[in-house]
This record gives structure tokens, C-alpha cells and sequence, in this order.
């Protein structure tokens, strides 16, 4: 049996052929594999050069500069650092924070722990397209709020926030700062640190062709922001981030900023083209109702949710040959419909019934068709097993 | 989730899968769609001495996840030649632990055998 379909991007990428031999040569003994903590032999200066030369490749394809990169283990990592750093730092100010109720659990979950510690937390709602206004946090700031923490790109549907917009609310609040986790977005839509005011934002590796285990939390300097250590044990990254900072993986997630940065508008007509396609092939086999979509959306990414079947089938029906998820990776472990679909107004059937298509830079026409015709034959077949006559449209 | 090869088999081939037509075709439902589970059976019984009564022909339609599914196609095709009697071929523990669905999931196998109940007392009712 052929490899499915890999429309699953939003969960992992596969590594770039040119990010994996920039990383192989920071592993064995011919290259860059010396510890780049070690500045006394030149191996070790040699590391110390390429992590630098990573950093600054981070630095330049989202607009920070390069003493900002902290590197974590992954945009987790960051969103932990971020949240409880600054928590710990600012709880003398206040200790209300906002965020959404749509947020990945990485940032979900750091709140209600920050709850059990004793801090309020505001959930904001988003509207019917799962857009949370600057007005709505502009409305839920008080002057116990230290914190406003809100996603670049939504991880199930793409729904692009406005960043800028949620910075210029707390600029006017004056004293909440606003962490941003872009772990979807650099690569699918434009991100510039510097310019849309975020004080705080998590990267990922693994999202854009580089690898997974590295991340990196951006820590505005211009802006002075200052955050709480979380992990001790040797002084690197800035005392913020304590352990050997492993060569192979940063300098795997620069290139992949770098390459994406410079590919990623190609890309990007591309990948919206095939998009709209395998959306208009699902919408013909009837019964499919779009989460989300242009202009709100990353071109990558298609959230569908199909009436008159069960979810898990579904799954289980395209799994041998399209390998798509429901809803957000991270959290469909735990086999519970969406919370993201849920807070979009959808119920419970729907948003067990719903797939994530996520495409990416090795995505194919022929992966689309594939997909098209292995839905459309498996919506058939389970309404039918169903006893639901459907037409397709 | 991973399924059994068993559990694979019967989802994707689910055979006798669909409806029987005729006056004489007992028919039994239980659950709902909306609840995510629904099993209807479609039973011919062949007429003869009572002690010689046997369902020559099965059908199913069911709404719900692979294990539903299986189960409910499973039962169907070992009901073809049995006597139409109230007990499941296997009961929903056995028809859990056959398809090695989970524990959380034998409630979804009891409207399996709702919809068998239902079914053989629309026999006892004359369909």
C-alpha cells in the first residue's frame, strides 16, 4: 500500500532536504558538533559561531533582532517561559491575565495552573469567524492585568488575529504585556516582531520544514521586557534558559526561517491555489460546512466540518490513504470534539465531524485529488451504512 | 485510534450492509444520530415449525464509530441461519473484548443490542 497523502502540516512538517544537511554537518566529528558553550578551543568557537549565525537568521525572517532569540525546546517551551517568566516577574504589579478560550492548550494550560495559584484569568469569546477584536481585550483590561496572551494563527482553523491590534490596546493600558504565540503563523502570513508591538513571542521549528525539539521564545529588548528564569543550570541564553544549546537544531530551525522567508510568497499562492481546490472538490460531495475561511484564514490551512456523519469513522474511513487529523494534534489524544469548533458555535456533532487539512511546501495536485476523491467515496459509504440519502451537490 | 485487523475488516467491508424490503421484514432501531450512535437490523425469517425457524436473510444500517459499526455488521452475518431469538450472538461485553474496542466504549455496543431486541420483538409482534 502507497504512503497516505500528507496534508497533516499543521501538525509536523518533514524536514527540508537543505535544513537536514545543514544540520547533519553540526553532528559528527568533521563538522560544527563541539559545545557552543565551550569558548576555549576553536570547535567550540566554531559552534559558538554557527548557534550565532542561526539566531541572526531567526532574528532577520521575523523582524527582531538577534539578542530577542532565546531558544527553547519548542513554541510549548516558549509559551511556558512567557507566561509563568513573566508572571513570576510581574506579580507585584497585578495578577489578571487574558487570553482566549480558541488558544492552544500550550498556553491554555499554563493559564489555569497560573489559576490554581491564585490569579484571575479572562476567556475571551471569539465572533462566529473565531476572531477575537482589540476591543474585546481593550474591554477586559483592568489594572490588574499584567498579561494579555493571544495566538498569531489559530492551530485548527487558521483564523489570522490582529496582533498590531491587540499591542496598541496594551500600549494604552500601559502596564499589561502582550505575548504572542506565532507557532502557525511565520511562514503562512507575514510576521514582523519589531513592527506590530508584541513584547513576547513563541516560535516553532518543526511547523516550517525545520525540526522538531527547538523553538524559541522572541524577548522584545526595545520595549524592555523583562521575565522570571524557569530552568537553571548554566547561565545560557541570557540566564532565561539554562543547558547546552544543541548546534545541530538551531542551526535546522535558521535555515528554515531563512528558506522560508525567502519562499514562503511563492509557496503561498501556490499552497492557497491547492486550498480552494480541494475545498470546492469536499463542497461537492455535499454536507460540508467551512470553518473559517478568506480572507481571515493562512492559506494553508482547511477546517471542514461534514453534516450526516461520525467523526471517528470518517477518520478511520481516509486514514489508509489521506493522513489529516481532527481538529488540533495536541489535543485529539484526548478523543473530545474541539474546543476551538465548539467556541465557533459549532456543537458537538460538528466538531467531532470535522478534519484539518493542512498543506505545505511538498503538497501536490496529486495529494488534493487523492484527498477529494477518498472523502467524497468515504462521506458516501458511511451515510450510506448510516441510512442517510445525501445527494451530493 | 488504532483498530484491530478484525475490527478494519468489518468497518471497510461492512457486509450485509443496507436495507431489506417486503412486509414480511422484521425491523429494529435504538439510538439516535444526534446522540452519535444509531443501529437498525432488517430481519427475513423463514416460517416453518417452531423449533425450525431460522432468519435466512440480515441486513444493517448503523450511525457511529468503527467498533459500532463492526459489531453491529458481525452480528448481522452470524444472525443468517440462527434462530431469531432476544440473546446477541455474543453479548456486548464479548462483542467489546472480540473487536478490542475500550472499555469507555460499551455503552455505544449496548445500542447494538437494542437494536437486536427491538428487532426480534417486532417478530414476536408479527412484522
Amino acid at each position: 500500500m502507497s504512503e497516505p497523502a500528507y496534508l497533516d502540516n499543521a501538525a509536523t512538517t518533514p524536514l527540508d532536504p537543505r535544513v537536514a544537511a545543514e544540520m547533519a554537518a553540526c553532528l559528527t566529528a568533521d563538522g560544527v558538533f563541539a559545545n557552543p558553550g565551550s569558548a576555549g578551543h576553536r570547535p567550540g568557537e566554531a559552534a559558538r559561531a554557527r548557534v550565532e549565525a542561526a539566531r541572526a537568521q531567526v532574528a532577520t525572517a521575523v523582524g527582531a533582532e538577534p539578542e530577542e532569540v532565546i531558544w527553547t525546546s519548542g513554541a510549548t517551551e516558549a509559551d511556558n517561559l512567557a507566561i509563568f517568566g513573566l508572571a513570576q516577574h510581574m506579580e507585584g504589579r497585578g495578577r489578571h491575565l487574558i487570553t482566549a478560550r480558541t488558544e492552544h492548550r500550550a498556553v491554555l494550560d499554563p493559564c489555569r495552573e497560573l489559576e490554581r495559584r491564585g490569579w484571575r484569568v479572562t476567556y475571551l469569546t471569539p465572533d462566529h469567524r473565531g476572531i477575537v477584536s482589540p476591543a474585546q481585550v481593550e474591554q477586559a483590561l483592568d489594572p490588574e492585568t499584567v498579561l494579555v496572551s493571544l495566538m498569531h494563527v489559530n492551530n485548527e482553523t487558521g483564523v489570522i488575529q490582529d496582533i498590531a491590534g491587540f499591542a496598541a490596546v496594551c500600549e494604552r493600558h500601559g502596564g499589561a504585556r502582550l505575548h504572542v504565540d506565532a507557532a502557525q503563523s511565520f511562514g503562512k502570513c507575514p510576521v514582523d516582531f519589531t513592527r506590530c508591538g508584541a513584547d513576547l513571542m513563541s516560535l516553532s521549528g518543526h511547523k516550517i520544514h525545520g525540526p522538531k525539539g527547538v523553538g524559541a521564545l522572541l524577548v522584545s529588548r526595545r520595549r524592555g521586557v523583562r521575565i522570571a528564569a524557569r530552568q537553571f543550570g548554566g547561565g545560557q541564553e541570557r540566564g532565561l534558559r539554562a543547558g547546552t544549546v544543541p548546534t545541530h537544531q538551531v542551526a535546522g530551525m535558521g535555515a528554515a526561517y531563512a528558506l522560508a522567508a525567502a519562499e514562503s510568497a511563492a509557496d503561498g499562492v501556490r499552497i492557497e491555489r491547492l486550498r480552494e481546490r480541494l475545498w470546492r472538490g469536499l463542497e461537492a460531495a455535499g454536507g460540508a460546512l467551512r470553518n473559517g475561511g478568506p480572507p481571515d484564514v493562512v492559506p494553508h490551512l482547511l477546517n471542514v466540518s461534514f453534516v450526516d456523519v461520525e467523526g471517528e469513522s470518517l477518520l478511520a474511513a481516509v486514514a489508509p490513504q489521506v493522513a489529516v487529523s481532527t481538529g488540533s494534534a495536541c489535543a485529539s489524544a484526548t478523543n473530545e470534539p474541539s474546543y476551538v469548533l465548539r467556541a465557533l458555535g459549532r456543537d458537538d456533532r460538528l466538531a467531532e465531524s470535522s478534519l484539518r487539512f493542512s498543506l505545505g511546501r511538498f503538497t501536490t495536485e496529486a495529494d488534493i485529488e487523492r484527498t477529494i476523491a477518498t472523502v467524497t467515496q468515504a462521506l458516501e459509504r458511511l451515510r450510506r451504512i448510516g441510512g442517510i440519502c445525501r445527494t451530493a451537490s | 485510534m488504532s483498530y484491530s485487523e478484525l475490527t478494519r475488516r468489518y468497518f471497510e467491508l461492512a457486509p450485509l450492509a443496507g436495507t431489506l424490503e417486503g412486509a414480511q421484514i422484521a425491523r429494529g432501531a435504538a439510538g439516535g444520530r444526534a446522540q452519535g450512535v444509531w443501529v437498525q437490523f432488517h430481519l427475513r425469517v423463514e416460517s416453518g415449525a417452531p423449533d425450525a425457524v431460522r432468519i435466512a436473510e440480515a441486513r444493517f444500517l448503523a450511525f457511529g464509530c468503527p467498533h459500532v459499526i463492526a459489531a453491529a455488521a458481525w452480528t448481522a452475518e452470524q444472525a443468517v441461519g440462527r434462530p431469531p431469538g432476544p440473546s446477541l450472538p455474543l453479548s456486548p461485553e464479548a462483542l467489546r473484548r472480540l473487536f478490542d474496542a475500550p472499555v469507555e466504549k460499551l455503552g455505544r455496543l449496548l445500542v447494538v443490542e437494542d437494536a437486536w431486541i427491538a428487532t426480534i420483538s417486532s417478530i414476536d409482534r408479527g412484522a
